[in-house]
């Protein structure tokens, strides 16, 4: 057989597609998916913050504490017993709720110890409310401290937390469920969620307040002195501006002059008394088990 | 800022990519017309093999690298699945220009076939951890007969 060469002229090894439509094609897709992908997220996200049960919400809380706090299991202090038993007094425990978990974040203990010093509360999801060794030296009566106590509970009760979270409760979710361990989770959340820094609507807020303010009435047959510290800390706020502490109180709880007196507003068509003795707060509050070195 | 710097850098993967590989093409078909009168053959192991005074091994050898453009493309590819579309040409470009290596220095010898032409390719670079884009080494050895 003899050997003709003969060229070959068309090119079999390569897809005669011009790269850029190849591209826009890839683009397309995956910004499609990517898109349809994203409000389904938020779809079930919606859905999941109303269903989710008890178990599943402490399963989800503790992932989120474990990332906040280091060892919350074993953190013992007076004071915990006590804010629980404040907390008990206001409402009994709803049942369809996981229990009630408070947590004091000192700044030896935190991870963030800018965030312990501050003066802040907040509530997180499974039923944990942290309040920050910054807001127990700030506080100067039990009635205000109880109203902090029962906006938080609010929260809690509406599960603002979980809805605050929205696309990451379902990642969140499986990475609590799934039971990678506390450890596995922690390690995923700060990139994901500042627990202390979800922002909620102004109305989750109204609500929160309603709620609060309703507990605090019953408790003590009246509102007086129970806003004490949001009217301190408006005072500073107009005297030092933005440039304090108190600023990470505004960022989450934005402390405006018409919130103070919606709530007030709020009392009055209820015909609920504002004034009325205050109960003080027992002896060394800013003191891990009320003791106080010096 | 970071968006932009990836536009550009993508921009000039395509432009500088697609120019280069226009070029080479050219460079490779126009070798290719050139170098056709000499046969590769591949025999099997009971074949009988073509009677030849002298014998000699030669190896062609080529490193492509891969541009920016590419890279991302495949990395869409990745998810969406399918023929990699952009990498065709490039193993193509690679494959062709180490036969054209082996085949040059062959003839340059004075072969008049090359028999059992064997490919290998090797990836350089581009491990996953690095993230650095892929480079392929494309060596092509047959034995010259003459
Ligand atoms: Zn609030």
């Amino acid at each position: 057989m003899k050997y003709v060469p003969k060229e070959i002229k068309e090119e079999v090894n390569v897809t005669a597609v011009h790269p850029l439509v190849n591209f826009g094609y890839l683009l397309g897709t995956v910004t499609l998916a990517g898109v349809i992908l994203y409000a389904s997220l938020g779809f079930i996200a919606a859905r999941l913050a109303t269903r989710i049960g008890p178990e599943t919400e402490e399963k989800i809380g503790n992932t989120l504490i474990a990332g906040l706090i280091s060892d919350p299991e074993s953190a013992s202090d007076d004071r915990i017993i006590y804010l629980t038993a404040l907390a008990e007094s206001l409402t009994p425990q709803d049942p369809s709720l996981p229990p009630l978990k408070i947590h004091i974040l000192q700044p030896e203990t935190a991870s963030e110890d800018d965030l312990a010093n501050s003066e802040n509360a907040f509530a997180i999801a499974g039923g944990h409310i942290v309040f920050t060794q910054g807001l127990l030296e700030a506080v100067e009566s039990e009635n205000e401290l109880a109203f902090v106590l029962a906006h938080e509970m609010g929260h809690l009760h509406n599960r603002d937390s979980l809805k605050a979270m929205g696309r990451s409760l379902v990642f969140l979710m499986l990475v609590s469920v799934l039971g990678q361990g506390q450890s596995g989770g922690a390690r995923v959340i700060p990139a994901t969620i500042n627990v202390a820094n979800l922002s909620y609507s102004r109305s989750q807020e109204s609500a929160a307040d309603r709620y609060a303010i309703a507990l605090i009435v019953q408790h003590y047959d009246h509102g007086g002195g129970s806003l004490g510290f949001f009217e301190r800390m408006q005072q500073q706020e107009l005297d030092l501006g933005a440039l304090n502490t108190v600023t990470e109180w505004q960022s989450t709880h934005p402390l405006t002059r018409a919130r103070i007196s919606r709530i007030k507003q709020i009392a009055a068509a209820q015909n609920w008394k504002m004034q009325g003795e205050l109960t003080p707060l027992p002896e060394g509050i800013s003191c891990v088990d009320f003791v106080c070195e010096d | 800022m970071e968006f932009i710097i990836f536009i550009a850098l993508l921009a000039i993967g395509f432009f500088a990519g697609s120019y280069a590989e226009q070029k080479h093409y050219l460079e490779i078909k126009q070798r290719e017309r050139k170098s056709l009168h000499v046969p590769l053959m591949n025999f099997g192991a009971k074949q009988e093999l073509p009677y030849a005074h002298e014998a000699q091994m030669f190896v062609g050898s080529v490193v492509i690298a891969n541009d920016y453009f590419k890279t991302f493309a495949a990395t869409l590819h990745n998810l969406v699945g399918g023929r990699v579309v952009v990498y065709e040409s490039l193993l193509d470009r690679g494959r062709r220009e180490a036969v054209l290596r082996m085949k040059e220095e062959a003839i340059a010898w004075g072969a008049s076939q090359v028999v059992n032409v064997r490919f290998e390719t090797s990836n350089i670079g581009g491990q996953e951890t690095t993230r650095t884009p892929a480079m392929v080494e494309v060596i092509v050895y047959g034995t010259g007969i003459r």
